[in-house]
């Protein structure tokens, strides 16, 4: 029975062996894989069970009603204390209690959105420890992380698991092209980066900025204006496309930017009103709004796009999609994942070809990805981020049972707080980030921890290490384990080991 | 314009002979209750601001004749109005929230550097604080980072850096092993376990590395309750408790409490790095309740915690506070600013010598900004980083041109940011 393969099949492109599974994994560990190429029949439970894309949205516009109304309560408060104060002290005091009173208005959003978010959090953990398809539920965290929208952002702070759901789950399958239209239509993308509020200066609306205050997405200062904003645009040519030395310039990240002015989300909060906003997809939430869009001809990287309306936006994510500098840096980046922090340029080379050739045919690239010899070293070319080596850690114990809020405070002290990428940029994928004294710390607490709650007198942690490693298991590590004085500090060390800490 | 600064002759290294009395410390650990920082050894701090502080927000150059027109509703009202500037110099002012460093400053202990950037121009967060962070003019030139390159030629009792964070940040990744350390909620395992994980770790170097670092911070502050459980959130985790500190407020508070009881010690590290999120201001960044007004009383009051928990060690202390790039002068289109280049940065602590504005001020208007945009950089960042290492430290020339920032002989050394350091004990 070849455990090499199976280990690596499981470990290095799946989630982590469970007990039973490198057997059944030996017969065919690429077959086993390439059978997991397939489209999700149904929705894990737990995941249909939390909010809607609908709901989620809902809550951020409630926020930002609120936040309105303390605003500018604030506002006339402040204008009441300047009428009446002469003194700057007390002018000072008064500004801050203001400025309190609106960022108490934040702090109990978020605080309120607490129960939904572990929740949240809790079914994106068990669906990974449950799947039966985990390079498949891999490849979706891998999307996820790609197209970020993080709650570090609190305005966005509900959005990210029903985004997704929508963006990375449904569309792990499929091309990249559409799913790059998907994210950056999407309302929590164009929420996140800003979009909503970016207004061509040519527009109707950038022309006559009394019109703005009608729009609570748009209103700012009364009388002025607001304009460009480059955010999304930039960040999806760094990082969703091309990649930071995919060859555009500033003007491009410019043109591109009055190219999708105008794409926001559709008249938020009259709908409240009425129940058919329950129902809304996040396609229904796309508005393209005519009033703010630049109009004329724009040239993205030498190219001329005359088209009108939200299509011009669309012809450039389409060129760009098939970009090749978007091929090669999705290339790197899937290549670096399961091949290693630096990874083999024939590798990049391959999967990057894989890329054109079957215009962004995700599927092809996996499959091509499996068939590389170099993905299949026996030696361990990746060290587990802590959510992976948590999930494995679960998988292969059954255990133990952790809530939404367990789990964010564990991979919080690890660095990793689920849907909270400190920045579009996502987390880094490379050791150098996550082999940190402090969180090898902190995984071999969390570890005693586990082994104290799995252990018991049937479960045996050498049999347990062949069953979750195979014939990867290494010499000293199998010496540790036979000298370990108990089960729990049997586990403890299994879950600590350098075999188990890489993949 | 103006540029309000004394250049003076190299300082005598008056450290080098204590710094000579240990070499090639990998795997120390701190001695249990040692004294505190008796030897005035020098200690460095440095804190990266991600996302691209506002220069213009945080120093505004009030004094400009072009300042209130291109910041339009950004613009922070002159010293005196209310929720104005607090003055520096006449030109110059600070944020109304930053108030203790405004004291630091009166004290002759903040040196403020404007329009100054690394040599990243592209506007790219993440290649920009690459480009800080590794210390090569251009993006990934490096795969280590120059505040670890600095500690090669220093000594320490103990380990020589610490990074307070749960990862160690690239400027302080390379050949030099250090710490890291952050708050921890877990309970922690029993010795005799600990002592089996690093037999196992023996054979693999880079684990056996960082678990020996991670024993000797938890040396210093796994006995530390007050640390340890500080931030407001009890060791036992209440419901939630560890995830809602965001890294903001409280926590920063923690964290800046650390790092000075690391250095505070008299076999402290040598070096201490922060980092704090959030700088991003692209919308709505003028109003007092937004994330670039909280960043700044945060910083502000992380600073007071810094040196208070340092002690008598803030006298032999640099703190070093730099983002990746300024922001654009103008206001955008949704009262923020977008990624710019030239921007602020600061140097705190007893042994700046301080309360001066060091730049070569370019001015505001539109024909004098970097590509009609930004704030243009009048100043290399590593001009004034190979000035802090070279006084404060004593690292010699040869060394930083060579090693700690490789190419950058443009960017002079500059000279005179630290005062003579204290004689030893």
């Amino acid at each position: 029975m070849n455990t090499v393969a199976a280990a690596i099949a499981a470990n290095r492109f799946g989630l982590g062996a469970r007990p039973g599974d490198l057997r059944q994994i030996s017969n065919d560990p690429r077959g086993w894989l390439l059978a997991q190429l397939v489209p999700e029949k149904t929705l894990p439970a737990s995941l249909a069970a939390l909010p809607t894309t609908a709901e989620d949205e809902a809550a951020f516009f409630i926020w930002l009603r609120d936040f309105g109304r303390e605003a500018r309560a604030a506002k006339r408060q402040s204008a009441r204390a300047a009428s009446s104060n002469t003194g700057d002290a007390n002018g000072m005091s008064e500004r801050s209690a203001d400025a309190n009173g609106v960022a108490n208005v934040q702090g109990s959003f978020v605080k309120s959105l607490l129960p939904r978010y572990h929740a949240a959090i809790a079914a994106r953990f068990q669906t990974a420890v449950e799947s039966n398809a985990p390079f498949r539920e891999r490849l979706m965290h891998f999307w996820s992380n790609h197209f970020v929208v993080s709650g570090a952002k609190p305005a966005a702070v509900a959005l990210p698991p029903s985004y997704e759901r929508d963006i990375a789950r449904t569309f792990v399958m499929g091309r990249f092209g559409d799913m790059l239209q998907a994210a950056e239509k999407h309302p929590s993308m164009l929420l996140y980066l800003d979009n909503v509020q970016s207004i061509g200066p040519n527009s109707s609306l950038g022309l006559s900025p009394g019109r703005v205050r009608k729009n609570p997405l748009l209103r700012g200062k009364p009388g002025k204006a607001k304009g460009l904003n480059e955010n999304l645009a930039r960040e999806i040519l760094e990082l969703h496309t091309l990649g930071v030395d995919g060859g555009y310039t500033q003007a491009d990240v410019t043109s591109f930017a009055r190219v999708i002015t105008g794409w926001q989300i559709a008249s938020p909060l009259k709908n409240f009103r009425f129940k058919r906003f329950q129902s809304w997809t996040a396609e229904d939430f796309f508005y393209f709004n005519a009033d703010a869009h630049e109009p004329g001809v724009q040239q993205v990287l030498g190219k001329s796009y005359a088209q009108s309306g939200a299509q011009q936006g669309v012809a450039v994510l389409d060129d760009l999609a098939r970009h090749p500098s978007t091929a090669h840096f999705i290339a790197t980046k899937l290549a670096r994942h399961f091949v290693g922090d630096v990874p083999p340029a024939p590798v990049v080379d391959r999967l990057s070809e894989s890329f054109r050739d079957s215009e962004g045919d995700l599927r092809t690239v996996y499959r091509t990805l499996v068939q590389s010899p170099e993905a299949w070293q026996p030696t361990p070319l990746k060290f587990k981020q802590p959510e992976e080596h948590l999930i494995s850690a679960v998988r292969g114990l059954g255990g133990p049972v952790m809530n939404g809020q367990r789990l964010l405070a564990v991979l919080n002290e690890m660095g990793q707080r689920p849907y909270w990428q400190p920045g579009p940029n996502g987390w880094k994928d490379a050791e150098a980030e996550w082999l940190s004294p402090d969180i090898l710390w902190k995984r071999l607490e969390w570890s005693t921890l586990a082994g104290r709650a799995m252990a018991s007198a049937a479960r045996d942690p050498m049999a347990l290490a062949y069953e979750l490693l195979g014939a990867t298991l290494g010499e000293h590590t199998r010496q540790a384990l036979a000298n370990a004085d108990s089960p729990a500090q049997g586990i403890a060390l299994l879950l600590s080991s350098p075999e188990f800490l890489r993949r | 314009m103006t540029t309000r600064f004394t250049r003076r002759s190299t300082l005598a290294s008056l450290l080098a002979s204590t710094a000579l009395l240990s070499t090639g410390v990998t795997r120390a650990t701190f001695a249990a209750g040692a004294p505190a920082n008796k030897s005035n050894e020098a200690r460095l701090v440095f804190i990266i601001l991600r996302g691209g502080m506002d220069g213009l927000s945080a120093v505004p150059a009030y004094g400009d004749p072009d300042f209130a027109n291109a910041r339009d509703a950004l613009a922070i009202p002159p010293p005196g109005a209310n929720g104005g500037t607090l003055d520096l110099d006449g030109f110059f002012g600070l944020n109304p929230r930053l108030t203790r460093l405004h004291g630091l400053y009166g004290a002759g202990e903040l040196l403020v550097v404007q329009a100054v950037c690394s040599p990243y121009r592209s506007r790219s967060h993440f290649d920009g604080q690459n480009v800080l962070e590794c210390g090569a003019p251009v993006p990934f030139g490096l795969d280590s980072g120059w505040l670890n390159r600095a500690l090669e030629p220093l000594s320490a009792k103990g380990p020589r850096g610490i990074a307070i964070s749960s990862a160690v940040p690239l400027a302080l990744r390379g050949n030099v092993p250090v710490m890291s350390w952050a708050p921890s909620r877990l309970p922690a395992p029993q010795e005799d376990l600990i002592a089996r994980v690093a037999s196992l770790y023996a054979h693999d170097e880079r684990l056996a590395n960082a678990f020996a670092e991670a024993q000797a911070a938890r040396g210093v502050m796994g006995t530390d309750s007050a640390v340890r459980a500080g931030g407001g959130a009890g060791a036992g985790g209440s419901a939630g408790g560890g995830g809602e500190r965001d890294g903001r407020g409280g926590a920063a508070i923690e964290m800046m409490r650390a790092a000075g009881k690391f250095l505070a010690r008299d076999d402290g590290p040598r070096v201490a790095m922060l980092e704090a999120s959030g700088w991003d201001s692209h919308a709505t960044q003028a109003q007092p309740a937004g994330a670039l007004y909280r960043n700044l009383s945060a910083l502000d009051a992380g600073m007071d915690e810094l040196r208070n928990a340092l002690g008598t060690t803030w006298r032999n202390t640099v703190v070093v506070i730099a983002t990746e790039f300024g922001r654009t002068v103008a206001m955008n289109g949704t009262s923020g600013t977008d990624h710019g280049s030239g921007g602020a940065m600061f140097l705190a602590g007893g042994a700046v010598q301080g309360k001066r504005v060091l730049t070569d001020w370019p001015g505001l208007s539109v024909a004098n900004r970097y590509e009609g945009r930004d704030l243009r950089a009048t100043t290399d960042m590593r001009a004034v980083l190979k000035g802090v290492l070279h006084d404060h430290f004593q690292i010699a020339d040869g060394h930083l041109e060579a090693r700690v920032f490789p190419d950058s002989r443009s960017a002079k050394r500059i000279e005179g940011l630290v005062r003579a350091p204290l004689a030893g004990a």
